[in-house]
């Protein structure tokens, strides 16, 4: 179990570069590192739920212009480390199912509070660029590859920080509740799961429409054809 | 003075993947903009003290949308080259021309990748995981990723031998052609993602279940045309409503 913490604190790093600092190849999206979480803790149902559910919630947060979006990097991670470690430890189907609640409001705790720590971020980074240009201009041309690695490091050593203590404090506060308190948990799980599905799914719809006419008729078209077809293979 | 070669605009292309490593209020990318333009100036400018004024200028302010930065840099390493040989345009000019790169690429870019593109892999992601197959994680990854770094990593070039005109009036109809197609597909998909959600393998979920669904579904369409809450708000205060009811029912 420690190898797994550790890997899933490691891994809260390497979204928190993902997520603005280096590539931006969406390793960092809830779905991806809840998959690569559900490999390393052999737990591919809890993983997924939780992954599915943050993944269409975070799929409308966008980084654009100078707006700090919610950290749902790091939440997505440690949402699901926290819906594994209490799944791990009570591995009866309602006890995952109040995991899986519990780790979708970890996850979206975490990404809320992130915003503060991603803002503290960037401050600091204004004093790296400010000393990058006067170094530059006093002729170290190697500033800017320094200031671009000290970059890099704060924002790994943040997000792993910040992973590791929202991921103590998840395990520590929810992982009890889910052991004394499973079966109302799991039914608010079966309440809150497709509420939360139908609103991500909402905000999908509402980007890819832009009141449009005719991609509402391709929405509404396409949902009645999967329907039919799912409703007719199934008998 | 030297021109640029292939392996300076490579190196340019692998650095804009840190584009965004010191990303601030304040000059937002202008520092990763520097830097991955740091190999052009050190080829295009032999004098130190000269290719250090340059840098220094490089670090000011710009922003644009992340992916489509490559055209820019491309570009206005090709202005630099100019410059360079006493040609181009000054200081002045050249921040202008940069300005106006970065936000009608934003425009573009914001559009393409942040709204249309991103939202696109999600939905693909999450309705292959709903069959609780891991090849969800796999299909967002791939589905974005042909575009984001195809364009991230050949853009240096493109913009490159494009220069300004990067960013004429062919090249801005066909991004705006491919996010119009993405949109379309996105609606579709959104579509088959709701009719599998309701009716996984076939079978018709219970109906709290299709009463929940369509209770997030409406109540994210009205409140989605508001700026607050936020959707992650939304989903925090729902749950800790789902939460009280069961608890007290």
């Amino acid at each position: 179990m420690n190898l797994q913490v550790l890997a899933t604190v490691l891994l809260g790093g390497v979204a928190a570069l993902d997520a603005v600092p280096v590539a931006q190849v969406l390793l960092s999206q809830p779905l991806v590192t809840a998959t690569l979480l559900g490999a390393v803790w052999g737990q591919w149902h809890v993983a997924l739920e939780v992954g599915v559910v943050l993944q269409i919630l975070a799929a409308s947060t966008l980084p654009v212009g100078a707006r700090t979006p919610e950290d749902f990097a790091v939440g997505g991670v440690v949402g699901t480390g926290v819906a594994l470690a209490t799944a791990a430890r009570l591995p009866y189907a309602m006890a995952q199912e109040a995991a899986a609640l519990l780790g979708v409001f970890a996850g979206l705790l975490t990404a809320t509070f992130g915003v503060a720590l991603i803002k503290w971020q960037r401050r600091r980074n204004e004093g790296l660029s400010r000393w990058c240009e006067a170094a530059v201009r006093a002729g170290d041309e190697g500033a800017v590859g320094g200031a671009q690695r000290a970059g890099v490091v704060l924002a790994f050593a943040v997000g792993v920080g910040y992973c590791a203590v929202c991921l103590a404090l998840g395990v520590g506060v929810l992982g009890p509740l889910a052991a004394r308190q499973s079966l109302r948990l799991a039914r608010a799980w079966t309440l809150a799961q497709p509420l939360w599905l139908g609103l991500g799914l909402a905000q999908l719809l509402l980007a890819f429409v832009r009141q449009r006419l005719t991609r509402a008729a391709v929405f509404g078209a396409a949902l009645l054809v999967a329907w039919i077809l799912l409703v007719m293979g199934g008998r | 003075m030297g021109r640029l070669v292939g392996a300076d605009l490579r190196r340019m292309a692998g650095r804009t993947l840190l584009l965004q490593a010191t990303f601030n209020y304040e000059r937002q990318q202008g520092l990763g903009w520097a830097w991955a333009l740091q190999p052009a100036l050190e080829r295009l400018y032999p004098d130190p003290d000269e290719r250090r004024a340059r840098l220094a200028e490089h670090t000011a302010y710009f922003n644009t949308q992340p992916t489509l930065a490559s055209l820019a840099l491309g570009a206005v390493a090709a202005l630099e080259e100019q410059r360079a040989a006493g040609e181009g345009p000054d200081s002045v000019a050249l921040a202008r021309i940069k300005s106006v790169l970065g936000s009608s690429l934003a425009a573009l870019g914001d559009r393409l990748f942040w709204f249309t593109l991103r939202p696109f892999a999600a939905c693909l992601g999450v309705l292959i995981a709903l069959g609780g197959s891991w090849w969800g994680a796999v299909a967002l990854l791939v589905c974005y990723n042909l575009l984001h770094l195809g364009v991230r990593l050949l853009g240096v070039g493109w913009g490159y031998r494009a220069g300004t005109a990067v960013l004429g009036e062919p090249q801005r109809r066909r991004f705006e052609r491919l996010t119009e197609r993405i949109a379309v597909l996105g609606a579709a998909l959104v579509g088959v993602t709701t009719a599998y959600l309701l009716a996984p393998e076939g079978t018709p979920r219970v109906l709290v279940f299709q009463a929940a669904f369509a209770a997030g579904l409406g109540l994210g369409l009205v409140g989605g045309l508001r700026p607050r809450p936020s959707p992650t708000e939304w989903a925090l205060g729902i749950g800790v409503l789902c939460v009280v009811a069961t608890w007290f029912r």
